[in-house]
């Protein structure tokens, strides 16, 4: 629908202090400066019911396309403020982002609050209510790869809540390393004794399952398609076998570490330094004895931490292995009452509940564990001196053993084993330390492929409890992402956001940017290198609009055309009033709340900053910033979330794209002649929203240092 | 190269006479960070738990720090693992007097309930053997004049010879203790030197400063005080005593300054008895566990006391049965004194002597 024919209401609420820190009827009438506007309200209690009512009745009577609620954050009031589907919303945030932020009944407020909502009436007046995209040929079903602990685990939570499932084993039976265990660290109360493994136990109830099936000595052949519609091709014993399934939960597990990577604790140059992996296996056939000499030990001692926690090997703790050395040392303990047991050990970790198995463990006096660090293994008679450093005792100790364990951490399998036919890659991105989860607080089990979710050791190393726990979850975000993509809604972080990407393709350059960049690998290519959008891989983050030189990507309520006209909505005083403008592009996910909390918290900021929520920082399209500088902004500011692996963009890399684009943007300014200063990137973290005060003040020094933009008034 | 060998014999008896399971210590230090006696470096009882839980007993024997501590349950009450480190501490005290007593079988048969009649019996046989030899065997008639019943300079004498024969195995035991204390501790200059260390202490000790620190547990710092002072006034008065049998009035009159000292000092001696004995009955946060050795010490100290006190009574109200009461406290003193290198009585001795070593080598 074309911009004049559309009709739109102005509400303007005067509550919580809007009324008595601005001019309201200046405010209305900025509204209706360039517009035609067919309706416009003022009240001091806009988000009661009784007043809601009124504005659905206007939409009805006027037959309103669009309406903008000039009151507080969009962030909130979003029950109240819900009307038909089909009717464009724009909150336009005159409390947490004017009022509380500014000095009241001053002018530059006022020219704040107008500006505002000169651009919620613009915005309005371009974007649409975007319908969802639902395909005919979606179905529900559950492919998991790997029949290890955590494979078993999501097939049968799976199964449980009603979802076919097919489960994929490489090797002949299913139950992967768990299986292979003589004994487990405790899982359940009281902590104390070793149990039998669980795995055994869940290979029986997944067999009770009729909705599972589950293929052994089978591999993936090639996985194609979207959530919702993969098609997957399985090789089983020499024949193909073809699969439709939903989404996919991908358990394929670990691998140990490569032990003779640890030249430094004597493995394989000593015949009698061991993996816990190989003690596990000595364990299971019935005897623990030197390997030199298949004599009884009389003495053994555990190393901890063997390359983990460590920047040469692993930098990471794999959280199992202290457990699993604590459950050993009682397994040699079981077998000889003679035998002496040290643990030599960085930290010892003890997630959950198995503290009180450490306990248990330090009852035998013949366990003696220390703090420390093993600098020398020597062999003399025939035994081992290990000497450690840095104890607990103080000072350095020798020890003669039988056997030295090292406890070796895990590392992620392959995930190339999905073999996808994706255009970025046939398995899931690594993140921190190759594991293929996003990240771990904020969105556990996303990987960067949506519709596939990692479960167990291959997303974060763990015990067999943390695995069950995890493939419980990852079983979860599976039929979360089933039931999302029937409703034609995207999954996390933009939860049942229905707006996906519009490609005029009549334009488009084959320039392949959207397919490089796009995060979650939803366009796939043809030879020619044309972009082919996958919209269930989506999650709407417009990283790809950001990325279009062309401008030809946008959403039906988030576009190219919304933000520019935004842009200029803005009325840009002229060089002489000394009124600098700074647009701020700020990301949705934790700036934009950010900014809210400052003004929550009244901290007062310069009025001369115009803020434009983005999806994500990623999504800024380089024509924006140009049609900003060439509208008179002073200066541009990106504020999006912190990159990096402790602190995600809530879309893994989009918060660094802005940083690599800043070359291009550089360019730009250098064509039309302009300082590098005048654009700014910013990272921040919600909680850090005491920052923005100062973080503003110092880019508007910055700004008066070089100068107004000299395309003011041009 | 010296290896680590751990006396897991060791570690058994330790978790046996505490009655801690005390290798479940995580080593979290919050022991030693409550302690208010802990010296600023390699402070305890951190360093001992470990030590305790690697059987290394030869570390543990010659440890000054294991007398430093004063026993007032800080560490116990704040233990997360509720492993008592004060209690281990205190056994390990315990460990000493039998490690260290000459000759070996007494140290051993003295922390043994079952060798108690044995223990009791002794002194009984061999003063009744006194009485018979001195012909005074039999309950005189008329007012209660113990000389007539107990001949003492004989006593004195014998039991001033077994005391004798009992110190002088102390001073080997000792000498070993002192040998272990300079072997364990690797210093390479001392801080101080030996005598004025030493008068340093012993003014700490008389004032009982170290136990003013026990802030939560005041009690402790009276009780103490009274039996301390209280023993060491009656240890003065009953060696005045053995000189007044001698050269002048005996007994001594109710009025003597002497013996008016000698009456404070039992009450003295017996109110911080009788709080100690109290507390630990009744301590409700149950600061620190008590075993046999402590019980046998605070209880005949207690009833030593009490008797005292009983047979003046029984002397001036002239009692039939004050003759017995005497004989029983008689055994008392003898079991008291003759036995302090093997009791818990001996600590005043190792911790004088770790405290004053400790001085010197300027940890405290």
């Amino acid at each position: 629908m074309n911009k004049e024919a559309k009709k739109i209401g102005v509400y303007v609420c005067s509550g919580c202090g809007i009324g008595q820190n601005l001019d309201i009827d200046a405010l209305q009438s900025a509204a209706s400066e360039n517009n035609d506007i067919s309706i416009s309200r003022v009240h001091s209690f806009l988000c009661q019911k009784k007043y809601c009512e009124i504005i659905h009745n206007d939409i009805i009577d006027k037959e309103l396309h669009s309406i903008v609620i000039a009151a507080c954050s969009p962030r909130v009031k979003t029950k109240e403020f819900s009307f038909d589907p089909s009717i464009v919303v724009e909150r336009v945030n005159l409390r947490e982002q004017v009022i509380w932020c500014n000095p009241p009944n001053d002018e530059d407020t006022q020219m704040l609050a107008e500006d505002y909502l000169r651009m919620g009436v613009a915005k309005a007046l371009i974007i649409e209510q975007p319908e969802p995209f639902i395909s005919s040929t979606l179905n529900s079903d559950i492919l998991v790869v790997g029949g290890g602990i955590s494979g078993i685990t999501s097939a049968i939570e799976s199964a449980k809540a009603g979802y076919r499932v097919v489960i994929v084993e490489k090797e002949a039976q299913a139950g992967g390393w768990s299986s292979r265990l003589l004994k487990q660290v405790p899982y359940s109360d009281p902590f104390g004794t070793l149990q039998d493994p669980i795995i055994h136990e869940k290979i029986k109830e997944l067999q009770s399952f009729k909705n599972i099936t589950l293929l052994t000595s089978s591999e993936i052949k090639e996985i194609s398609g979207q959530p919702g519609e993969f098609s997957v091709s399985i090789l089983n014993k020499n024949t193909i076998m073809e699969y439709m399934v939903a989404s996919i939960i991908l358990a394929t597990g670990w691998e140990p570490y490569n032990a003779t990577n640890l030249k430094e604790f004597g493995y394989s140059m000593h015949a009698d330094v061991v993996t816990n992996v190989e003690l596990e296996e000595m364990a299971k056939s019935g005897k623990i004895v030197r390997p030199s000499n298949g004599q009884d030990v009389q003495s053994v001692l555990f190393i901890q931490c063997a390359g983990s926690r460590d920047k040469k090997h692993l930098p990471y703790c794999s959280a199992f292995c202290c457990a699993t050395s604590l459950k050993q040392a009682k397994y040699i303990r079981n077998f000889s009452t003679e035998t002496k047991v040290f643990v030599v050990y960085k930290d010892i970790r003890m997630p959950g509940k198995l503290e009180y198995f450490y306990k248990e463990i330090q009852k035998d006096e013949q366990i003696f564990l220390t703090k420390g660090t093993v600098s020398e293994i020597t062999e003399e008679n025939n035994q081992l001196l290990v000497t450690v450093k840095d104890t607990l005792i103080d000072e350095v100790i020798n020890i003669k053993v039988d056997l030295v364990v090292l406890a070796t951490g895990m590392t992620p399998r392959n995930s190339e084993d999905l073999n996808l036919t994706y255009r970025q890659g046939k398995g899931l991105p690594g993140l921190k330390y190759n594991f293929p989860d996003s990240h771990f607080i904020c969105f556990p089990y996303e990987t960067r492929r949506t519709g596939i979710y990692a479960a167990g050791a291959i997303r974060a190393p763990g015990t067999i409890s943390a695995c069950i726990e995890d493939a419980t979850g990852a079983a979860l975000k599976a039929i979360q992402c089933i039931e999302s993509t029937k409703r034609g809604e995207s999954v996390h972080p933009r939860s049942g956001d229905i707006s996906s990407p519009e490609l005029y393709m009549q334009r488009c350059t084959d320039c392949k940017r959207c397919t490089e960049e796009c995060p979650f690998g939803a366009y796939d290519e043809t030879e020619k290198g044309t972009p082919l959008p996958n919209p269930y891989r989506c999650r709407s983050c417009g990283i790809c609009m950001g990325s279009c030189p062309e401008r030809i990507i946008s959403f039906k309520d988030f576009s190219i055309n919304a933000v520019s006209s935004m842009i200029k909505a803005v009325h840009i005083p002229d060089e002489f009033e000394e009124k600098p403008r700074i647009l701020a592009f700020v990301c949705e996910n934790d700036a934009y709340p950010a900014f809210d909390m400052a003004g929550i918290n009244h901290l007062q900021y310069s009025a001369y900053i115009r803020i434009i929520p983005v999806r994500c920082i990623g999504s800024v399209n380089k024509v924006w910033i140009s049609d900003a500088l060439s509208q008179g902004f002073d200066g541009i500011l990106q504020i999006g979330c912190k990159p990096g692996d402790d602190y995600q963009c809530h879309y893994i890399h989009g918060s660094e794209l802005t940083e690599t684009r800043g070359e291009n943007i550089q360019e730009t300014l250098q064509t039309m002649m302009l300082e590098p200063e005048r654009i700014r990137t910013e990272f921040i973290e919600i909680n850090e929203f005491n920052r923005i005060p100062e973080m503003i003040e110092d880019y508007l020094e910055t700004i008066e240092e070089i100068g107004p933009n000299p395309f003011k008034d041009m | 190269m010296s290896f680590i060998e751990p006396d897991i014999d060791f570690i058994k008896h330790l978790k046996k006479d505490c009655g801690s399971v005390l290798t479940t210590c995580m080593q979290c230090g919050s022991c030693t960070a409550v302690c208010d006696l802990s010296p600023e470096n390699n402070p305890f009882p951190r360093k001992e738990m470990i030590w305790a839980s690697w059987g290394l007993k030869d570390k543990l024997l010659g440890d000054p720090d294991i007398w430093l501590c004063h026993q007032c349950g800080d560490c116990s009450a704040t233990c997360p693992r509720d492993i008592r480190p004060g209690d281990v501490i205190a056994s390990l005290r315990n460990y000493c007097y039998q490690y260290y007593a000459k000759p070996h079988f007494l140290g051993i048969i003295m922390q043994k309930p079952a060798f108690l009649p044995l223990i009791i019996g002794f002194p009984v046989v061999i003063i009744s053997l006194i009485l018979i030899l001195a012909g005074t065997f039999k309950i005189p008639d008329g007012p209660v004049i113990y000389s007539k019943f107990f001949p003492h300079g004989l006593l004195n004498i014998s039991f001033l010879l077994l005391v004798l024969a009992s110190f002088s195995g102390f001073v080997i035991g000792l000498k070993q203790y002192w040998k272990n204390l300079k072997h364990s501790t690797t210093v390479v200059k001392p801080n101080g030197t030996l005598l004025p260390g030493f008068f340093s202490v012993l003014s700490t000790i008389l004032t009982h400063k170290n136990f003013r620190f026990c802030t939560t547990n005041r009690y402790r710092y009276w009780a103490h005080f009274g039996v301390f002072w209280g023993f060491v006034m009656l240890l003065a008065v009953t060696f005045y005593a053995i000189l007044a049998t001698l050269f002048f009035e005996y007994p001594m009159a109710f009025w003597n300054p002497v013996k008016i000292l000698g009456n404070l000092a039992g009450l003295f001696l017996l109110i911080g008895c009788s709080i100690m004995i109290w507390q630990r009955i009744f301590d409700s946060e149950k600061r620190t566990n008590s075993n046999y050795s402590d019980w046998f010490f605070i209880i005949s100290l207690f009833l030593l006391t009490a008797s005292g006190l009983i047979i003046e009574i029984a002397r001036l109200q002239n009692w039939s049965y004050a003759y017995h009461l005497y004989f029983i406290h008689l055994v008392l003193v003898w079991m008291v004194i003759m036995y302090i290198p093997y009791t818990k009585f001996a600590h005043f001795v190792y911790r004088t002597i770790a405290m004053t070593y400790s001085k010197y080598l300027g940890r405290i």
